[in-house]
């Protein structure tokens, strides 16, 4: 963990600047295994230090790539002067927006370094599972990958604190082939927040969804194309998560909504079913930690939970300071910065659809005729809040049953379109830990949902 | 940024103190300098001083692999016990490698000191012609950088390339918004050596925000048919780097999974079709000069009139599997030109999209696809009719590279990749 260095250079930060500091360290750890050949066996560790300053109505954005007192100082003066060269080439200027409290966030979690050889022997051990159980699979791949920041952040006039985020995932990737000899893969995720101990000492513990990755590969290689169409579909609590993040998150970011997001003139409106409350969640949900617990953000907020649309009304954004300022609302923590270069932006925290009452048996039983739609690939949505998720796993629904997989699809609509059609809801959430979002920088996100019964649009031959 | 060969003498004096035998590294000195904009002013000015060191050990037949940011003397020590315990944790496997002794060389390219008052003077001059001449466009980010680079990589073979390399960026996201009407999210960018044209006029800049205008009041296409989808080159760009990924990259040869396996040297693709990857072609800014595998960058051509002339697998795959290697990354890439006019290429086509954007799951090994036509118009009977929404498009990877319709004469260059418009038949299309 990073020790400070930058503490007595707060001293520096000048009357009237609104000024922040960052320290901060990633660091990267992947082994890759492709049927059994360790192709990727890498680490990575990125340092540095960062200023940003508001000065003169403009702001000022340095970093270096060493973590020392001497390092901050430059990155304080050279901030300074970007904030200043800007100002000679712009007229328009930035209301420096009010301080929310100060104070110091206590530190929590740890960042445990895992020795390499344990990842690979990891890898090993469940690679050779799988060619030993599963001998008749055409391909595997087993990806395991930690991802941690560590950051230090001090302000002129918000919290300061050290905040930690590590992460640590296994992907297991098998691949088959339909009888017509057409590839067909499945996937599924291990790990969360953590490290390597808190998630993969015991390699038999994943036995069971190693299984059901096998199983519904089998199911897929029987699968048949969607019926291409606007349906009925059941979407899984991964999916419902997606949706959270890139359908709805994206729009209700104040910075998208400033570049025009449909989120704009729908505040106070209806956007979704009176069943559909959605949060970005800080750091807490049901009394246990988020996936990604965030206390802090890099504009020295202290994080609290945003509540995005409440029983089917949109009533509120994601902000930074500046924007909240913008419009009337409290900052919340949503500013971060993936590296020790990048500057905070507007980013979600755990983006969650809140649970309803129905039991995930009584959705499916309430589908005579259209889709089960489970796991997503990838995801994308546009400021006018159409979206598009890939289907990596789904089943049909016939008379309230489960019928045959489905191949690779994809679903697509116009996400306050489509909350408004959601009128059953599951008793369970969903989160997803491992996802990264693009947005200028990566990040790493939190993401949920329950099963939600709703009409979407479908794709298929 | 000049000290970076006396940085590397240290990194090899300290292998070797280290007993290490076998080693290749690249070290890098970075500098940006980034104005960013939103709403049509200036926001953010940022700089970034960045180093960056990659190193792979060697200990007999294990191969550990190590980078970081940290290149003092202090931050290499580390560098290289953490490279020895990588190698000493792997796995024996004689297929990691890498070249036998390319010499020596430096190589300079693009512009090396920034003219940096030229560069607020072209962003602000981009922004009054937007604001003058595209009253409804929104530019929600604009990122203008300049980016310098000094690099060092050498091989315990003999290897040493230096490299230095100037170049400005220009990207920008923007949408067009009417009242409480808007269209989605429209990107481009470019990368250049010299500020001599204003921005407006590189690559497709224009014609994007023309498109984007004319997008505030789109139409649904209604049921399904299959049709003729004419791609613009970012959208060709995308679509060939999923082919390039699923059909012929390191990945899907080693594990087999790929559907042009055994096609090397077969008709793979419509005739009209040639891809190659040409570091050197002088519409490339700042070309490939080594690979990752430490071999002088070539160029190289995947398809040549619809044949698979070659894989594009690294040393290590190539090792793995017995086939050639190319001595090529696979960035750089151009696509020759057809024989149509884009006018033509539209007037063609009884009934289908341009689509200008692909958002869509990534496609598994199988090749199929499906996803939404984003920035895209309904084309029919030869004529562009209107923009479209909630449109989805779907189809086969290689089998719609080997359904080419028409390639346009005109290729954009956006000084990282030269390629045209092509019209690509049998495409599902559906509607609402």
């Amino acid at each position: 963990m990073l020790q400070d260095v930058l503490k007595s250079k707060c001293t520096l930060f000048a009357d009237g600047v609104q000024t922040i500091l960052r320290g901060q360290e990633n660091r990267t750890r992947r082994v890759v295994m492709v049927k059994g050949n360790l192709v990727q066996n890498a680490r990575s560790d990125q340092r540095g230090v960062s200023a940003r300053v508001n000065r003169d109505g403009m702001y000022g954005f340095a970093s270096v790539a060493e973590y020392t007192p001497e390092a901050a100082e430059k990155v304080i003066k050279a901030a300074t002067d970007n904030a200043l060269l800007l100002g000679r080439h712009s007229d328009k200027r930035i209301v420096l927006p009010p301080s929310f409290g100060t104070g110091i966030i206590p530190t929590s979690g740890q960042i445990v370094d895992a020795d390499q050889k344990r990842i690979i022997e990891l890898c090993r051990t469940v690679d050779d599972h799988i060619a030993e159980k599963y001998p008749d699979l055409t391909s595997r791949v087993v990806v395991y990958t930690e991802d941690s920041m560590d950051k230090i952040i001090y302000t002129s006039d918000a919290y300061n604190g050290h905040v930690l985020y590590p992460r640590a995932h296994m992907y297991v990737v098998m691949d088959s082939e339909t009888k017509d000899g057409v590839p067909v893969e499945m996937m599924d995720v291990f790990g969360g927040y953590g490290g390597f101990d808190d998630h993969f000492t015991d390699p038999e513990t994943m036995w069971p969804k190693i299984d059901r990755i096998y199983e519904r590969l089998m199911d897929k290689k029987e699968g048949v194309y969607a019926d291409a169409g606007y349906k009925t579909v059941v979407l899984g609590g991964m999916m419902g998560g997606m949706l959270a993040h890139e359908a709805v998150g994206h729009t209700v970011e104040a910075d998208l909504v400033r570049g025009g997001s449909v989120a704009g003139p729908n505040l106070n409106k209806r956007v979704a079913s009176d069943l559909v409350t959605m949060v970005d969640f800080a750091h807490t949900y049901d009394g246990a930690a988020a996936p990604l617990p965030v206390y802090l953000d890099d504009e020295g907020t202290k994080a609290e939970d945003a509540v995005l649309i409440k029983d089917g009304i949109l009533v509120g954004y994601m902000n930074d300071r500046e924007s909240a300022a913008e419009y009337g609302m409290t900052p919340l923590g949503n500013a971060r910065g993936w590296g020790f270069s990048d500057e905070p932006l507007i980013r979600m925290r755990n983006t969650c659809i809140l649970p309803g009452k129905n039991t995930v048996e009584e959705l499916i039983a309430s589908v005579d005729d259209g889709y089960y739609l489970i796991d997503s690939g990838n995801g994308q949505a546009d400021l006018t809040g159409e979206f598009m998720f890939g289907v990596t796993c789904g089943y049909e629904i016939k008379n309230g049953k489960l019928g045959r997989a489905l191949l690779d699809t994809t679903v697509t609509g116009v996400a306050f379109d489509m909350l408004k059609s959601v009128d059953m809801i599951s008793d369970e959430v969903i989160w997803s830990t491992s996802g990264t979002c693009g947005k200028k920088q990566p990040m790493a996100v939190g993401m949920g949902g329950p099963h939600l019964r709703c009409k979407i649009m479908i794709g298929g031959r | 940024m000049s000290e970076i060969r006396a940085i590397a003498d240290s990194f090899d004096a300290i292998l070797q103190s280290k007993n290490v035998e076998k080693y290749t590294y690249t070290l890098v000195q970075s500098e940006k300098q980034e104005l960013n904009v939103e709403g049509n002013s200036f926001k953010l000015m940022r700089t970034v001083f960045n180093n960056s060191g990659s190193l792979k050990v060697f200990r007999g037949a294990r191969m550990g692999s190590v980078s970081g940011n940290d290149i003092t003397e202090e931050g290499l020590a580390k560098l290289t016990d953490d490279g020895i315990a990588a190698a000493e944790s792997a796995e024996e496997d004689p297929c990691h490698d890498f070249a036998p002794d390319q010499g020596k060389d430096v190589f300079e390219q693009g512009v090396y000191e920034p003219d940096m008052d030229r560069f607020f003077e072209r962003i602000k001059e981009f922004l009054a012609t937007v604001e003058k001449e595209y009253p409804k466009i929104n530019i929600m980010m604009g990122i203008g950088s300049f980016d310098r680079n000094h690099w060092i990589s050498r091989t315990t073979n003999g290897t040493e390339f230096e490299g230095f390399s100037g170049y400005y960026q220009f990207g920008i996201e923007f949408s067009a918004i009417d009242g409480e009407k808007t269209t989605g999210i429209a990107g481009g960018g470019f990368v250049t050596k010299d500020l001599d044209t204003p921005f407006i006029d590189v690559y497709n800049v224009r014609r994007q925000l023309e498109d984007a205008q004319n997008s505030l009041c789109p139409e649904t296409v209604q049921g399904k048919f299959e049709g003729t989808v004419i791609m613009t080159p970012d959208c060709v760009t995308e679509f060939l780097s999923m082919l390039m990924s699923n059909y012929v990259s390191s990945n899907v040869i080693i594990d087999g999974t790929s559907q042009w396996l055994d096609k090397v040297g077969e008709k793979v693709a419509d005739e009209k079709l040639t891809v190659a990857l040409k570091p050197f072609d002088e519409r490339i800014v700042v070309g490939e000069r080594g690979t990752q595998d430490g071999f002088r960058t070539e160029e190289v051509t995947i398809i040549d009139h619809g044949v698979l002339k070659t894989h594009m697998l690294g040393l290590y795959a190539s090792n793995k599997t017995g086939r050639p290697m190319i001595k090529n990354t696979g960035r750089d890439v151009v696509v020759d030109a057809g024989d149509q006019t884009l006018e033509e290429l539209i007037a063609s086509v009884d009934h289908g999209l341009l689509m200008g954007g692909f958002s869509g799951g990534y496609p598994g090994t199988n090749g199929e696809f499906s996803g939404v036509a984003k920035n895209s118009f309904l084309i029919e009977n030869g004529k562009v009719k209107c923009a479209v929404m909630e449109t989805m498009v779907n189809g086969n990877l290689g089998a719609m590279f080997a359904n080419i319709r028409g390639i346009t004469k005109e290729q954009l260059c956006d000084g990282m990749t030269v390629v045209p418009y092509i019209a690509f038949d049998g495409i599902v299309i559906s509607g609402k």
